[in-house]
């Protein structure tokens, strides 16, 4: 029991440590792209010092929900890495404690809080974009259910653990039509909760055209070294449902030593790149959606989603 | 270990193939619909090969070798001979509907041919037939709904050749041992096909200066 | 024999594109020339038929029964009473543009046209034959768009795009029934295999195909609710193109549907198709009825009426038994004979007035005394009046749906026929009749006069007289669709 608590401790502190990396890695994959040197892969992490350093200034008209905002947001991520393989393909001392809906329903709880504040800070622009991203939650949260319902259908529980070992038990199942839409609706998924491109353009500095990024206007200081944190630990954590649930479920840890567990991080680690590098391709390739398509966007992922669970329930 | 996987691999194409013609009926681009067809009719071509392998049927690896030469080379090139500008106008194209309606519609279409297609497949029991039929089905009835929904000529002609592929993905499962010369008949009528709708397509566009086939409303009843 | 219906109009789609003589004679009289030879071999095929059954050629690719036979005798006439007419309408009358190389390309695909029709009667393998009635609608489209007005591109896209997802519809249908067969055993692929194996197929197979064959070919016969774009095709194309499309065209389609009522019938599992026959037919004839009342075009007039007379047959088909079966294969020969009259009529008309509006001309019986008597006769014999050979047909199936007891379908019949009867004959008289305008009057081509009188011959005379050796045709026809 007590190597099971280490090793979701492991897990929690690769993705607590590692998330700022990662976040850096993508930034110069996507200057690289545009024949731009781009930032330094640890910029993050020195971004992240200097905001620690600083002083935060918080306006006097705000209550508790703004400086407790950055708090939730910043645990939330840390809460769901316990319930979610991102090490190894057994279940480690949470496992059992929620369900894939309560890992979604965890990360919606710091989103709501961010929203909040934005709103809660008085700033015309914070509240715009809190009332965006609620509109792409609001069109996001049956695509979520529709990929919650087909994946649980398909394996017959909702424990991310199961999952995985559901997907990667049978050789066959990996390419079933189910398996191969789910990825996709759950990858458009992604985009719209990460507020990446086509649904909104994470490196632009237009605060009337933002979705995500207009919510943490007002922040400074350690608040906002806490978002900023949050948010890339968010990205891994989605990234680790993604590749290690439904994608490729191989390249885990299957023995209980900890030499198999600390080998499995650099796999999971060029998991996440390759990962990145498609992010990348879909970013450079396709143009923001005008704030009216974003519906249609995610339709499609709806859609698709459905067809998954029909292609399950009629198909065998 | 090719026939291990022939299953799983002929379903993983199944999959692509339906998110094409879903893509189909609702990309606003001529020319992405036109790319998504090419792509289409490749994931025809390699689920034929696949049970054309597996069941050492050498009809199916010709009408694998047909589908490539018809309609991955000589439609898009037909296509572009033709109605020439057309395909390669970028300017976004309208549906009547709007797209998530029409995603909406496309999902229940699809549930629809599993519902028709579930019955002939349990009377019957041939491999493939599972995954095949009712895809192939799909492919048919979401052709028809491009056709129907599309006001662009050459969308219209894309939707009538999305219904044809979606016609041979469901054959090369029931009837794996079709006589050829059935297959090269066919063949050949999806190009004439083809082309002469697209020379309609010029002419149209010659004597009216639109393409937008929706416009053409002048005979009715009243 | 068979390989030379087939060899004939491709040879003739060649020769008409020689640059020899002038203003489009040539390819005109080689025209009329191969469909007076096509018209005499069908004649040979039929006797054949008659006095030897079935025969094959070609190690049996090709076939065909007395049903084919008599299809094959309807196209193979009106394309030589056509081939007349266009020599009139096409050649001398000039209608569009007026190059040469564009009658050529018109006859080309006149030929072509020709070919693909004939095809269906005699092509053995039923996935050819479906080839073949696709190639119809392809052959067609360019004949429909020729006069290229905006409303004809109009008329020709709806065409072709409808009817070849019909035809696509058709396409899956064919290759689930050839799953069938194979499931059945190893019956071969021919209309008399799928008789043959009925009983041994899975009763969801056959039926889907069914369905799915009904629904797609249903689509090019003009079946209500799928007939929205023969109106308009029918309407807007060349007169004598009409002719070919209205008389014979639907009916190849029709063939198709007709053929698999024996194989329902011969599946003791499959639901009885009767009343679907009924059903569809009694619905397309009654909204043709009632759209008939409306319309204010003559040709579109005559193109209502054409699915009319589809539903007519559809319904005569459903009734069962062998006297309705036989009215069946009346009515369809009456239809293309009285149809591509009126189409001849209507054309004629056409030349001579310069419109296709009901409400445009009067008094056409003062001002081209010709074309209006025509138009008369067309119009009285399309819409069921003695002595013609509609009245003949059309009483013949009541008289058999009477005898089977089935009173109900037969006096909705009536009724709609009746009402047909009254929508036709008022546009007829408004247009014949009435006050003559002074409007000036062009000249009737002399072709197109010989093409009405010869296609007038067969409407009257089979009206009063029925021939022995066609009569035995249709019996022997009308035995293919089963007890």
């Amino acid at each position: 029991m007590w190597q099971s608590i280490l090793f979701n401790l492991i897990q929690v502190a690769v993705v607590v440590g590692l998330a700022p990396l990662v976040e850096g890695v993508l930034h110069r994959m996507e200057e690289n792209v545009q024949s731009k040197r781009g930032p330094s892969i640890f910029q993050v992490y020195r971004d992240l010092w200097k905001l620690l350093q600083k002083d935060e200034i918080v306006s006097g008209e705000s209550s508790w929900i703004f400086r407790a905002a950055p708090y939730v947001a910043f645990v939330m991520p840390i809460f769901v890495t316990l319930l979610i393989p991102v090490l190894t393909r057994y279940p480690l001392f949470f496992a059992f404690m929620g369900d894939m809906l309560a890992a979604g329903f965890l990360l919606a709880l710091g989103g709501f809080f961010v929203a909040l504040a934005a709103v809660d800070a008085a700033n015309p622009y914070g509240a715009m974009g809190a009332s965006r991203t609620r509109m792409v939650g609001f069109l996001a949260e049956p695509v979520f259910m529709m990929v919650f319902f087909t994946v649980s259908f398909t394996a017959g529980s909702t424990i991310p653990y199961i999952v995985q070992a559901s997907w990667s038990a049978v050789p066959g199942g990996f390419l079933e039509p189910v398996h191969i839409l789910v990825i996709l609706a759950f990858l458009m998924l992604i985009l719209a909760d990460e507020s990446r491109i086509p649904v909104d353009n994470p490196s632009g500095q237009f605060e009337l055209a933002m979705i995500g990024k207009s919510k943490y206007l007002e922040y400074s200081g350690r608040g906002a070294a806490l978002i900023k944190w949050a948010g890339c630990m968010k990205l891994v954590v989605l990234t680790c449902v993604l590749c290690n649930v439904l994608v490729t479920p191989w390249g885990l840890a299957a023995e209980h030593t900890l030499a198999a567990v600390l080998l499995a991080i650099p796999l999971v680690l060029f998991k996440i790149l390759i990962f990145l590098l498609v992010l990348v391709i879909i970013e450079s390739s396709l143009a923001k959606l005008r704030l009216f398509r974003i519906s249609e966007f995610l339709s499609a992922a709806f859609v698709i989603c459905l067809l998954a669970m029909v292609t399950r329930l009629m198909g065998s | 270990m090719i026939n291990l996987f022939t299953e799983p691999l002929d379903a993983f194409c199944g999959g692509f193939f339906l998110l094409t013609a879903i893509g189909i009926v609702s990309t606003r681009q001529i020319l992405a619909c036109l790319r998504l067809f090419v792509i289409q009719a490749l994931l025809l071509v390699a689920a034929a090969l696949l049970i054309g392998v597996k069941l050492s049927s050498g009809d199916l690896v010709a009408v694998a070798v047909i589908t490539f030469v018809t309609k991955v080379v000589a439609i898009p090139w037909v296509l572009k001979l033709s109605a020439g500008s057309e395909i390669y106008a970028q300017r976004e194209i309208d549906q009547v509907l709007n797209i998530p309606l029409a995603l909406l519609i496309s999902a229940a279409l699809v549930l629809f041919s599993y519902f028709v297609a579930t019955p002939m497949v349990t009377a019957v029991g041939q491999p493939f037939t599972d995954i095949n039929l009712p895809i192939g089905l799909a492919g048919l009835v979401l052709g028809a709904f491009t056709v129907t929904v599309r006001r662009e000529a050459m969308a219209q002609l894309i939707g009538l050749l999305v219904m044809e592929n979606g016609v041979f993905f469901a054959s090369i499962s029931i009837v794996p041992h079709l006589p050829v010369i059935a297959e090269i008949s066919a063949a050949i009528d999806v190009p004439v096909m083809s082309l002469i709708i697209g020379l309609l397509i010029r002419r149209i566009h010659k004597r009216t200066g639109s393409t937008v086939v929706s416009e053409l409303a002048t005979l009715r009843e009243d | 024999m068979l390989a030379a219906v087939l060899i004939l109009p491709l040879l003739a789609a060649l020769l008409v594109l020689l640059p020899i003589g002038h203003r489009g004679r040539w390819p005109a009289l080689v025209t009329v020339l191969t469909n007076a030879i096509l018209l005499a071999l069908a004649l040979a095929i039929a006797a054949h038929v008659l006095y030897a059954g079935a025969f094959h050629e070609w190690n049996r690719s090709l076939s065909i029964d007395a049903f084919g036979a008599l299809l094959l005798l309807l196209v193979t006439f009106l394309g030589f009473t056509t081939a007349i007419f266009s020599w009139g309408y096409i050649v001398e009358r000039r209608v569009g543009a007026t190059r040469t190389d564009k009658v050529r390309l018109y006859y080309t695909l006149y030929h072509l046209f020709i070919l693909s029709m004939v095809a269906v009667p005699l092509i053995a393998h039923v996935a050819l034959v479906w080839i073949a009635v696709e190639m119809t609608t392809l052959m067609s489209a360019f004949l429909v768009a020729y006069e290229d007005t905006p409303a004809s591109l109009e008329a020709a896209w709806k065409y072709v795009v409808l009817t070849s997802m019909g035809a696509i519809l058709g396409l899956l249908g064919v290759l689930i029934l050839y799953w069938a067969t194979r499931v059945a055993g190893d019956v071969p692929f021919t209309w008399a295999g799928l008789v043959t194996g009925a009983p041994h197929m899975p009763k969801t197979l056959l039926w889907t195909g069914f369905l799915l064959i009904l629904v797609g070919f249903g689509t090019k016969v003009g079946l209500v609710p799928l007939h929205t774009w023969l109106p308009d095709a029918h309407s807007q194309a060349p007169s004598p193109v009409c002719a070919l499309l209205s008389g014979v065209e639907t009916s190849t389609a029709l063939f198709v549907i007709l053929r698999l009522f024996p194989v329902l019938q011969a599946a003791p599992l499959v639901a009885d198709p009767r009343p679907w026959f009924i059903a569809i037919g009694l619905v397309s004839v009654g909204a043709a009825a009632f759209l008939l009342l409306q319309i204010r075009d003559y040709k579109r007039m005559f193109a209502f009426s054409t699915v009319e007379h589809m539903g007519i047959i559809m319904v005569a088909v459903g009734l069962g038994g062998m006297p309705a079966h036989l009215a069946a294969m009346y009515q369809l020969t009456a239809h293309a004979l009285t149809k591509s009259f009126c189409f001849f009529a209507a054309g004629t008309t056409l030349a001579a007035t310069g419109t296709q509006e009901v409400g445009a001309v009067h008094g056409l019986i003062h001002r081209a005394p010709l074309a209006g008597t025509a138009l008369l006769l067309g119009g009285l014999a399309i819409a069921g009046a003695p002595p013609f050979v509609v009245f003949i047909s059309e009483f013949s199936i009541f008289r058999a749906g009477l005898a089977n007891g089935q009173y109900l379908s037969i006096a909705l019949l009536a009724l709609f026929v009746a009402v047909a009867f009254c929508a036709l004959t008022f546009h007829i008289n408004r247009i014949v009749f009435g006050r003559a305008e002074d409007s000036p009057v062009h000249a009737i081509p002399k072709p197109c006069l010989a093409a009405l009188v010869i296609a007038a011959i067969p409407m009257l005379i089979l009206g009063l007289y029925l021939p022995g050796p066609l009569a035995a045709l249709f019996r022997a026809a009308a035995a293919t669709l089963g007890h």
